[in-house]
């Protein structure tokens, strides 16, 4: 499902250069769910920005469903997430004009779905927002907005959803609401999940645990200890 | 997908970033159709009025009658058309005699405008729109006085007797100097054959009215060019009255002027608000890009909002517009006289190019940029360079108001002189506004209290965007002060020309032996007057020894070549004239000249070719002169003054018939005065102008007022520029503000820190705008509306208060909730 390649990113930061990825290789199947940890400032969040077309390598491949996202340009890179990737963020990223409903009719809007506000109703109703779909982002809780952000990410079943820090912005007690809810999601769909989290907790969950440090990648085990 | 572009519209206007550029929009096509709608209808109300000073759109002045055929082919093209006949002649009534200035007058007289007559002498005049019936004279109260006839009695003109019916106290055309030399009688066309006055050779000038259509009149000019002869001139309105259609042009040119000082505020305001309308975007589009939207669907998502956004504010700036119009003619209902034309299609039209123009414009350019936006920003905020899209969109935009100036007004000049003042200011102020802000917190940062620290480092934090407002407050300040400069000096410039006591009457045909007499009658009844000054009649007939009728090149309207010219002698340069070029008498004495010396006008100089040194040759009463040109002058044709277009050295006219000239002030509550003047002395000939300077001031009251209502407007499109940059820093200052606030920061040092930024960008803008307004004013005062120029220094201490109050004003009233919103919130809403 996605296959890397010695990928690189070099960026230049007042005069100087920083190697924040240093070619990095890994292989990820269609169905798993992984999670990529580490300290701040590893370049968690640059792996995941570029395994999703967000960015562009210095140097290296990635393959995103068997094509070269690396030889797209950005509104090719921007079809393929379209039809095939679901986001969740740290910060929610909902559009503050758009209801709760309006949010997750979005993605399928761009997808060309037939009956976006129908599809996007049936998926407030699953993460239990039913009756918030009027609400604006700024009257609901950040559970709430995580949920929305939730809906959103699934209601285009993509084939493979990424994840940033998704309970970050989150008190423990929802953010395992939220995480719950992901994984059943996840797991209804069958979506390959990517998340980037400096939680243990979380990571466990995962079937595999992926270590930055230092711009290298390297395999955890899952039963091992993780101290980040 | 226009469904789901409405319905993405009504998102986001619900979502409160649109409001303040779907605004901006529909005021600044309010504003462009108002003004465009306003001046269009106008000038053309100006424009009928001034055809009240022909009694027509179009007339035709010839010395003979021309053949029928040419007024069938008129009436062929539904022309309205009457023709006029002037001639000087006698008038008797019993034993008494006056040569008076006749007019014969067909049915139709006056085609424009109104006669103004009246039952009793000198009395307030009753309009009427046709002349008097076969039959009846009308005579002008002072050849009532003359003849000393009653209204009802009989006066004859050559055979024909006439009731003297009314007295005729106003005519439409009544402005030709040539007209009042003698005091008129009016008689209907059809009772000219019978007078038997006019023979073959009579001097008689006919004057053929037509009105009708613009097209119809065009069509029958097209017609009529090739059949003219010399000596027959077609005059449109502009032609017929020098002092009137330069009031008209300079009218025109102020309101168009206007309008474009107003597509300009108007662009700035739009394009602020864009820019924050792309600002508040730029998250959204990541996260649109990140949940797969392709550029192109960026652009289409967002510029179909525009694109019906800029739709609905045609259409509410349109009504507006249409509003704003209404509001205009109404209280300017009291000046107009004639009835104001109806709206034209035009100025929606310039409303709709505006409207989609500024769109694209400054409104696209933002959209162009977010469709740019790079979806890592959902992951990281970090920066997209915005540097080099606000370069290209700071470009486009002047290029877009430049053209939009220019299709405006359709005046390159007039356009080209405010957006190179524009931009002229707008880099000099950020320029001096970043190394000021640089120089202040180097030398000020360390030695101020916190809330001059606190706004320094804002003003620093913001100093591209400060740069930026204090360019665009110093163009609205500019634009005010341009407007009330202009106003000032062209009221001024009128009121000079004008004063309350300008002379309103003329007096010629003075003899030498009445000088004394008259002065002790305007001692006696405390009149003032203008000076007496000699005068010879005479005609022009050769320039260098080629005669006159003969030179081809020679322009052909200029009507002082055909006829005969009021020349006079003095001693010195009269005090309204300026010498231009070569030397008066007292500097030429010395020198041996074989001929008379002779001072020309420099206009009648430039028609006829005339030089220094050129050799002039007139016929006077039959008696040649020969006279060489030694100067040309420039005078004030409007000051009321006797004028003359040439001035020979004292003695040299002694041999010829000559008489003197004066003109004065009479009230409107002395007219009674005239008859005892008449009465003693009957030769004088007695020119009323006061009706002539009561429709000049007319026009000028007009003009001044159409000035105040376009400078209101003006007010408002800058203050909309000043919300709009506020605006755009809303956002950040909010969060600073709360971050300050959360960090112990009193709410007086925040408004203090707030109130001393604004007023030292108010500060700025306002000296910036002084001297910008100065050189801009300089330049259209001398190229664009011919009038003398002056430099303005009281601007300076009035435009930068003007800056500071209203800047201080703006930021209380946009920034109080932002200095009273709980800091909890503020910080809520934006993690």
């Amino acid at each position: 499902m996605i296959r890397v390649n010695n990928l690189c990113k070099t960026v230049v930061t007042g005069g100087q250069q920083l190697d924040i990825l240093k070619g990095i290789s890994f292989e990820i199947k269609a169905g798993e769910s992984v999670a990529i940890v580490g300290a701040s400032g590893a370049g968690k969040s640059t792996l995941l920005g570029l395994l999703a077309g967000l960015d562009n390598a210095s140097s290296g491949e990635i393959y995103l469903h068997d094509e070269n996202i690396s030889l797209m340009n950005e509104d090719e890179r921007a079809s393929l997430r379209a039809r095939h990737v679901g986001f969740v963020f740290q910060s929610f990223q909902l559009l503050p004009g758009l209801t709760a409903l309006e949010n997750v009719m979005l993605p399928l809007e761009l997808a060309g779905h037939r009956s976006p506000a129908a599809a996007a109703q049936v998926f407030l109703d699953k993460v239990g927002l039913k009756d918030r779909g009027a609400h604006y982002p700024r009257v609901l809780s950040g559970g709430e907005q995580q949920r929305v952000a939730l809906a959103r990410a699934f209601a285009v079943e993509p084939d493979i959803l990424f994840a940033d820090e998704p309970t970050g912005n989150l008190d423990e007690h929802t953010g395992q609401r939220i995480v719950d809810l992901l994984f059943e999601l996840n797991s209804q769909s069958k979506t390959t999940l990517v998340l980037v989290t400096h939680e243990a907790g979380l990571a466990h969950r995962c079937e595999r645990i992926l270590v930055m440090h230092d711009g290298q990648l390297s395999e955890e085990p899952v039963s091992a200890s993780t101290t980040l | 997908m226009i469904v789901r572009g409405i319905r993405h519209l009504m998102r986001a206007w619900r979502g409160g970033e649109l409001g303040l550029l779907g605004f901006s929009l529909a005021l600044a096509v309010a504003i462009v159709t108002g003004i465009a709608g306003f001046s269009d209808r106008l000038s053309r109300n100006m424009e009928q009025q001034s055809h009240h000073f022909l009694a027509a759109d179009r007339v035709l002045k010839t010395a003979r009658t021309v053949p029928d055929e040419w007024i069938a082919e008129a009436k062929k093209r539904d022309l309205r058309t009457a023709v006029v006949a002037s001639f000087r002649s006698m008038v008797y009534a019993g034993d008494a005699m006056q040569l008076a200035s006749i007019k014969a007058v067909t049915d139709g007289y006056p085609l424009i405008g109104e006669l103004g007559v009246s039952d009793v002498l000198f009395g307030m005049p009753q309009a009427r729109t046709t002349g008097p019936q076969p039959g009846e004279m009308w005579l002008d109260s002072r050849l009532y006085a003359l003849l000393n006839l009653q209204i009802g009695d009989t006066a004859a003109v050559g055979d024909k007797e006439f009731t003297a019916g009314r007295a005729l106290i106003s005519e439409p055309d009544q402005g030709g100097m040539n007209d009042m030399l003698a005091p008129r009688g009016m008689i209907n066309y059809a009772d000219l054959a019978a007078t038997d006055v006019v023979q073959p050779g009579s001097l008689v000038t006919y004057r053929y009215l037509f009105a009708g259509t613009e097209q119809q009149l065009e069509s029958y000019e097209v017609w009529l060019r090739p059949r003219l002869e010399d000596g027959q001139r077609w005059q449109g309105v502009r032609d017929g009255q020098p002092a009137m259609a330069t009031t008209i042009k300079r009218a025109e040119g102020y309101l168009l002027l206007a309008a474009s000082l107003g597509v300009a505020l108007a662009g700035a305001a739009i394009a602020l608000a864009a820019r924050r309308y792309g600002e508040r975007n730029t998250d959204n589009v990541a996260i649109m890009k990140a949940l797969g939207a392709s550029r192109k669907q960026v652009l289409i998502h967002y510029g179909t909002q525009l694109g019906l956004l800029c739709i609905g504010a045609i259409v509410v700036g349109g009504m507006g517009g249409q509003g704003l119009q209404w509001a205009l003619f109404t209280s300017l209902k009291e000046l107009l006289t004639v009835d104001v034309p109806g709206a034209s299609w035009r100025p929606f039209m310039v409303g709709a190019v505006t409207a989609f123009g500024c769109t694209a414009v400054f409104a696209m350019p933002p959209v162009f940029r977010l469709s740019k936006v790079s979806p890592m920003r959902v992951l990281r905020r970090a920066g997209d360079d915005e540097s080099a899209g606000l370069l290209v969109s700071a470009l486009t935009g002047i290029g877009g108001i430049g053209l939009l100036m220019w299709w405006y007004s359709e005046d390159l000049l007039l356009s080209s002189a405010v957006l190179a003042a524009a931009l002229v200011i707008g880099v000099l102020a950020s320029v001096l506004v970043l190394y000021l802000i640089s120089f202040a917190r180097r030398v000020l940062i360390n030695r101020s209290g916190s809330a001059l620290r606190l706004a320094l480092a804002a003003m620093y934090r913001r100093r591209f965007g400060n740069a930026f407002q204090v360019a665009s407050f110093a163009l609205s300040l500019m634009a005010l002060t341009c407007l009330g400069l202009l106003r000032t000096s062209l009221l001024e410039d009128w009121q000079l020309q004008l004063p309350t006591d300008a002379p309103n009457h003329f007096l010629i045909n003075i003899q030498p032996s009445e000088i004394t007499p008259l002065s002790s009658f305007f001692d006696e009844h405390k009149l003032k007057d203008a000076g007496l000054f000699p005068m010879v009649r005479g005609r022009l007939t050769h320039i260098d020894q080629q005669k006159v009728s003969e030179i081809k090149d020679v322009d052909a309207e200029s009507g002082s070549i055909n006829r005969e010219l009021n020349l006079s002698w003095a001693k010195d340069l009269p005090d309204d004239n300026q010498l231009l070029s070569g030397l008066w008498w007292s500097e030429i004495e010395s020198e041996n000249t074989d001929k008379i010396p002779v001072s020309i006008e420099s206009e009648l100089a430039e028609k006829l070719h005339i030089k220094l040194g050129t050799e002039l040759e007139f016929n006077i009463g039959g008696q040649l002169l020969s006279a060489k040109v030694t100067s040309i002058r420039s005078l004030d044709w409007a000051s009321m003054r006797p004028n003359f277009y040439f001035i020979f050295p004292p003695s040299t006219l002694d041999n010829y018939a000559g008489s003197y000239i004066t003109s004065f002030y009479l009230p409107a509550d002395q007219k009674a005065l005239l008859g005892e003047l008449l009465r003693q002395f009957p030769t004088f000939t007695l020119i009323e102008i006061d009706a002539v300077i009561q429709q000049m001031t007319l026009v000028v009251g007009q003009v001044s007022s159409a000035i105040g209502l376009v400078l209101i407007l003006v007010v408002f499109c800058a203050l909309l520029v000043g919300i709009a940059n506020v605006q755009a820093s809303l956002d950040s200052r909010l969060q600073e503000n709360a971050i300050l606030r959360t960090l112990g920061a009193s709410k007086k040092l925040m408004i203090s820190g707030l109130m001393i930024e604004f007023a030292a960008v108010g500060l700025l803008a306002g000296l910036l705008a002084a001297a910008g307004s100065n050189v801009a004013l300089l330049g259209l005062q001398y190229w664009v509306l011919d009038m003398d120029v002056v430099f303005h220094g009281m601007v300076f201490i009035i435009a930068p208060l003007i800056g500071v109050v209203t800047m201080c004003l703006l930021a209380w009233i946009s920034c109080r909730k932002l200095v009273n919103k709980p800091p909890l919130v503020v910080l809520r809403q934006t993690l």
